[in-house]
């Protein structure tokens, strides 16, 4: 057996073919699940059970079940139902691009909501009966103190969450995308040379995590001057 | 010196930072020392080395007989003749009062459970607290808390008891039940070096007073003449800040 | 639910693989994780070099592109072995069941090494003195007062890692072994009910992920009761 270098910088440009699609994905999923997040976070921090209990329905599904299950679901199940397939939703759930993109951001908005719901139920209760103290209203408590204040608790788990998310894009290929996965898996099938492409998509997967940790060591970085020490 | 606590010219470093300067301190049996002074100056660093929580760069210790090096067993025989009370209590959170108790004379001394269940209770009454045996540190106020520490130190019979700041941490109204532990265990004689800045109890239990600072000891006196007449400058203006309170 | 009569053993036997595969990376994993964070703890500058190549890939690369890795580039491997000394034979291919579990286990014991370090440092450095100054020896302070309570800091994420092994076990269907999602799919290709078929998949691993929550739940509460203070 030989391990051949020479193959790994060879396929490293082919690989990167498909980092546009990973990085789209990671990008659009990312965004639509952040929107999902704070909605399901709203209702699950009300005090109406109505609201609460979808709320806790929906994370306790899409945590409790394997992402790639939710993807076929989406992917193949869907289009079982005739209903679909006459409805708008039809050139969306056609797609393979925007199933994945809809399971990436469904899976990740369960997770998220409750990362931020560390970080909201991490504040200090005395801040905000300082806040209660100085008159501020309900919803300047929110904004001034609440969700400045949540939003850096929570951003360690969340730069995880993004990690989790750039590996999980990866599932993309089993519904046919050309993401990196999806490209070195093809590019395996032509040369058997598994260790050599998988090893090479690997590299740039670990040069993508470095990218999001050290983004997010100067984001926490800037969020947390205050408590900087001189 | 041949008290039953010997430091000749110890010093210690951190990193740079030197933190004690050619102590010395010899320490009799059945002698009440306490050791005041500001902070930072050197007093837990002091006390620690005597059990080896912290190592000494340079100069002798001696407990019993023992002088503490690298010897592991040695550092082990000098911890069984010598128990500590730290200023966060230092209770192990997942077990009970009687386990905290009988932990160490069961594996140390390796007492079957009933022996050391027993010597327990005993040490539990002495410091009144045996009605909370089972309990966890958790559910205890900070002042039955300390008493345990105490206990837990005792059951494994010390020849010498250190005491970091056991009061600093309690709220006045629980400060003086634990002096009242300790005042006791003076009056039956035991061997004790306490950091601590209840004058009151300096006073009436001490039969030396050590003042430190910056890493040295600059004062040795009786509590009387220490109160009364302050040999140094450093010692006056630091009585006058501990008093004014 | 009668359109899948017919399909429940190929389901039940699905689940069994599944938790085989599980209880196999699971026993990978914690053993990997105690390594791995005695290595991070060591005094070797290599060891700990090691556990951090360790736990930036496993935690970086994909659990698709390892699992993927092992299965091909092990058959690879144990074919050019096997070749060594039998020349005859053509190709050998690594069982996916053991792929599958060694390559779930060694991204879990990843993170369980980080889990396992972080509870090692976590224990309050006064109960450590505390049980030295009682002149307990470095072994009994260890077993008797860091364990217990790096038992309690790591079991939560403990538990999380748990449910990362059981939701990473749906991946191995993609290499071929014959678990509950391979069942659907082979099911699909009879009934053509995907949708149903999926679901049912997702229904089994809510109701395994649900135990496993429950257990570390009931493990949490044994583990903090000393908690419970009336201060
Ligand atoms: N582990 C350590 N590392 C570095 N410096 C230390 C350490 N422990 C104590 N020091 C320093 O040594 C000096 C004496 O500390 P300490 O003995 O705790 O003082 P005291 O108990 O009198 O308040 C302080 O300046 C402190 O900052
Ligand atoms: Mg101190």
């Amino acid at each position: 057996m030989s391990f051949d270098f020479a193959l790994i910088a060879t396929s490293l440009p082919k690989i990167l073919q498909g980092l546009g699609l990973t990085l789209n994905l990671l990008v659009v999923s990312t965004l639509l699940g952040l929107l999902l997040a704070v909605g399901i976070l709203l209702m699950r921090l009300s005090q109406h059970a109505w609201l609460v209990w979808p709320a806790k329905a929906y994370i306790y599904f899409f945590r409790g079940t394997p992402l790639l299950v939710q993807l076929f679901i989406i992917y193949y199940g869907l289009p079982q139902f005739g209903l679909l397939r006459h409805s708008f939703l039809w050139p969306l759930l056609r797609e393979p691009y925007w199933c994945s993109v809809i399971a990436l951001a469904l899976n990740t908005a369960a997770y998220v909501s409750e990362i931020l719901r560390g970080g909201v139920l991490g504040v200090d209760k005395g801040l905000i009966e300082a806040g209660k103290a100085l008159g501020l209203t309900k919803f300047q408590r929110a904004s001034r103190i609440t969700t400045p204040l949540a939003v850096r608790l929570a951003l360690p788990a969340y730069s995880n969450e993004i990690v989790s998310m750039l590996k999980s894009t990866a599932l993309a290929s089993t519904v046919t995308l050309m993401e990196m996965t999806g490209v070195a898996r093809t590019i395996v099938a032509d040369t058997f040379a598994p260790y050599e492409i998988f090893i090479a998509a690997t590299i740039i997967y670990l040069v993508l995590v470095w990218f999001i940790q050290t983004a997010f060591t100067l984001i926490e970085g800037y969020a947390n001057r205050h408590v900087r020490k001189g | 010196m041949t008290g039953i606590v010997d430091l000749e010219q110890v010093n210690k470093f951190y990193g740079d930072y030197h933190a004690l300067r050619n102590v010395d301190l010899s320490v009799a049996k059945g002698e009440k020392v306490v050791v005041c002074g500001p902070s930072g100056s050197g007093k837990s660093t002091m006390i620690r080395c005597i059990n080896r929580l912290e190592e000494h760069d340079s100069g002798r210790i001696v407990v019993d007989g023992k002088e503490l090096t690298d010897d592991e067993s040695k550092i082990e025989s000098v911890r069984r003749e010598v128990g500590m009370v730290f200023q966060a209590f230092n209770l192990f959170p997942h077990m009970t009062v009687l386990q905290n108790l009988t932990l160490a004379p069961r594996l140390v001394h390796k007492k079957p459970r009933g022996e050391a269940e027993e010597a327990a209770m005993k040490y539990l009454t002495r410091v009144r607290i045996h009605d909370q045996a089972n309990k966890y540190p958790s559910q205890l106020s900070g002042g039955q808390q300390q008493r345990v520490a105490i206990a837990r130190a005792l059951c494994m019979n010390p020849e010498v008891m250190l005491f970091d700041e056991p009061t600093s941490a309690l709220d006045p109204e629980m400060i003086s039940e634990v002096l009242d532990v300790m005042t006791d265990l003076a009056r039956e004689g035991m061997t004790m070096i306490c950091v601590t800045h209840e004058m009151g109890f300096a006073r009436s239990v001490a039969d030396r007073i050590v003042f430190m600072d910056n890493g040295e000891i600059i004062e040795t006196s009786t509590p009387a003449d220490f109160f009364a007449a302050p040999k140094t400058e450093r010692a006056r203006t630091f009585l006058g800040q501990i008093l004014a309170h | 639910m009668s359109l899948l009569d017919g399909w429940w053993d190929d389901f039940f036997f699905g689940l069994l693989t599944v938790l085989q595969v599980f209880a196999v990376a699971l026993a990978i994993a914690v053993a990997l994780g105690l390594l791995g964070a005695s290595a991070k703890l060591s005094n070797s500058r290599l060891l700990r070099a090691l556990a951090q190549v360790y736990t930036v890939v496993f935690r970086g690369a994909p659990e698709l592109l390892v699992l993927l890795l092992f299965y091909f580039g092990m058959a690879l491997t144990l074919t050019w072995f096997v070749q060594l000394f039998d020349p005859s034979v053509k190709f050998i291919d690594l069982p996916p069941f053991w792929a599958g579990s060694i390559a779930i286990g060694l991204i879990v014991g990843a993170y369980m090494t980080e889990t396992f370090r972080g509870a090692f440092l976590g224990v309050d450095r006064g109960h450590i003195e505390a049980a030295r100054a009682l002149s307990l020896n470095p072994y009994q302070v260890f077993w008797y007062v860091r364990v217990p309570q790096m038992w309690r800091l790591a079991l939560p994420n403990f538990g999380n890692h748990m449910l990362s092994i059981m939701k990473d076990t749906a991946l191995i269907s993609i290499i071929g072994l014959e678990e509950i999602l391979f069942v659907a799919k082979m099911a699909n290709s009879v009934v053509h009910r995907p949708f149903l078929l999926y679901v049912t998949v997702a229904m089994i691993y809510l109701a395994m992920t649900t135990v496993i929550t429950l257990v570390v739940g009931q493990l949490e509460v044994r583990a903090n009761r000393h908690l419970r203070g009336t201060r």
